[in-house]
């Protein structure tokens, strides 16, 4: 059985480096989820406060 | 015996009472050495299983495959009842995916949701994984297929080794399986001399905040759905092992289906854990045991998994340049080790080492989030691997 190099280079190259490329785009998905997580956390905390407020 | 019905004596051989010794080493280690007992008993004693002679639980064509059939065929003794227990729960692949579900329903991915760079590790510990598929395949011993699931041994990950074994190489399903699941339990031993070898003394020492931030139970939600959709999406074949996995997540995320993530991961995944280990052990009667391919795949694997472990601390090491580079404080780099997904064994040896460097060092909950994307990255590399490899 005769190897054919260029495929087998083609996969593991291609295959790692798309590895970590998804796992970057996922990584960098579930910064951004964080980021739009705490402002709306923060926003409706804010929005307590000014309900707080004006009842007082 | 007796004239009256045939026994087995006659029938032993060297081989087979090797195989039984194998057998009998496994479950030893599992029970004694309480290395991976869920998996080194079953597999152990499916071993035994099959190599009784004449014991008909199983029968295999000349190519060392489970013989495929029926109930009648069954009844005639053309195939043993684990034969069918093989092609309709492993063949199929359900039980490696419902496993993966269990998975799913017992992981907490907040260290890695807190710690988004873990993604990074995840990936980067896959390295053991291409290279042990290129070392195989420049052996000529491997076609491109073969070589291929016995790099996936580096991903450290069990459901998704005999989901893509199952499909690319069936005929090496039980040696490959027997090695992952064997170095998994050797990780506390493979991993501390590599990661000893790439790290000096004073980083190994880095000190890191023990508690990664608080994560919020929208984002413990929203985290499987965004990763399911978007891995999938990039790479559609890993739709099965990455859908499973988030689907069992979601349903521990979401907090209102308790019992079914309880379930899942508890009583759920045991029976089929067990079910697994005995059809894989009984896939290795000592004929397609004492291959020289067989040699091979135990040894490749453990350059499968000092690869990896050097893939991940040398990522971290490569983030530490840029931390240096933009002022910010150094992670330790043994984290990177982590991104191993023997969980949580390797997250255990980098605590360990952690501490002994500077005791004042808690590294678990770091060491964490790398280990659980690791098994993010290895489904999505074995979905790789069946998009660009034909079979």
């Amino acid at each position: 059985m005769s190897a054919d190099w260029g495929e087998a280079i083609k996969i593991a190259g291609g295959g790692y480096g798309i590895t970590i490329l998804v796992l970057l785009i996922l990584a960098i998905l579930g910064y951004v989820l964080a980021l739009i997580v705490k402002k709306a956390s923060a926003r409706q905390d804010k929005e307590g406060d000014d309900k707080e407020k004006d009842k007082a | 015996m007796f004239g009256w019905y045939e026994s087995a004596f006659g029938a032993l051989d060297w081989h087979t009472l090797v195989m039984l010794l194998i057998g009998g080493a496994l479950i030893y280690l599992g029970i004694a050495k309480k290395m991976e007992p869920f998996l080194l008993i079953p597999i152990g004693f499916g071993i035994i299983l099959v190599n009784i002679p004449h014991g008909g639980l199983m029968t295999f064509t000349s190519e060392g495959l489970p013989a495929k059939g029926t109930l009648d065929d069954l009844s005639t003794g053309q195939i043993g009842p684990l034969n069918l227990l093989f092609h309709y729960g492993i063949a199929s692949e359900i039980i490696p995916l419902l496993i993966f579900l269990g998975i799913g329903a017992m992981t907490d991915f907040g260290p890695a949701i807190a710690r988004p760079v873990s993604f990074l590790f995840g990936a980067t510990a896959q390295l053991g994984v291409v290279v042990v598929f290129l070392i195989a395949y420049l052996t000529e011993w491997f076609t491109l297929q073969e070589s291929a699931c016995v790099g996936i041994i580096g991903g450290s990950d069990g459901p998704p080794t005999v989901f893509l074994t199952v499909q690319m190489a069936p005929q090496l399903l039980g040696p490959i399986t027997l090695a992952a699941y064997s170095y998994m339990a050797l990780v506390p031993i493979v991993q501390p001399p590599v990661i000893r070898l790439l790290t000096s003394k004073e980083e190994r020492a880095i000190y890191m905040e023990p508690q990664v931030r608080e994560v919020s139970r929208l984002e413990g939600i929203l985290f499987p759905v965004i990763v399911f959709v978007g891995a999938t999406l990039l790479v559609p074949k890993a739709a099965p092992l990455v859908g499973m996995l988030m689907f069992g997540n979601l349903l521990r995320a979401s907090g209102v289906t308790q019992r079914l993530a309880e379930t899942a991961g508890g009583p759920f995944i045991d029976s089929l854990t067990f079910i697994l280990g005995l059809s894989v052990g009984t896939l290795m009667p000592a004929e397609v045991f004492f291959k020289s391919q067989t040699l091979a795949i135990l040894g490749l694997a453990l350059v499968a998994f000092v690869f990896s472990t050097a893939g991940g601390v040398l990522a971290a090491k490569f983030v530490n340049l840029i931390l240096v580079l933009l002022k910010k404080e150094r992670i330790n780099p043994m984290i990177g080790a982590a991104g191993v997904s023997a969980v949580p064994m390797s997250a255990r040896v980098v605590q360990k080492m952690g501490q002994k460097a500077n005791p004042r060092n808690f590294l678990l909950m770091n060491a964490m989030g790398p280990n659980m994307a690791g098994t993010i990255g290895t489904s999505v590399l074995a979905g790789i691997f069946l998009g660009m490899i034909a079979h």
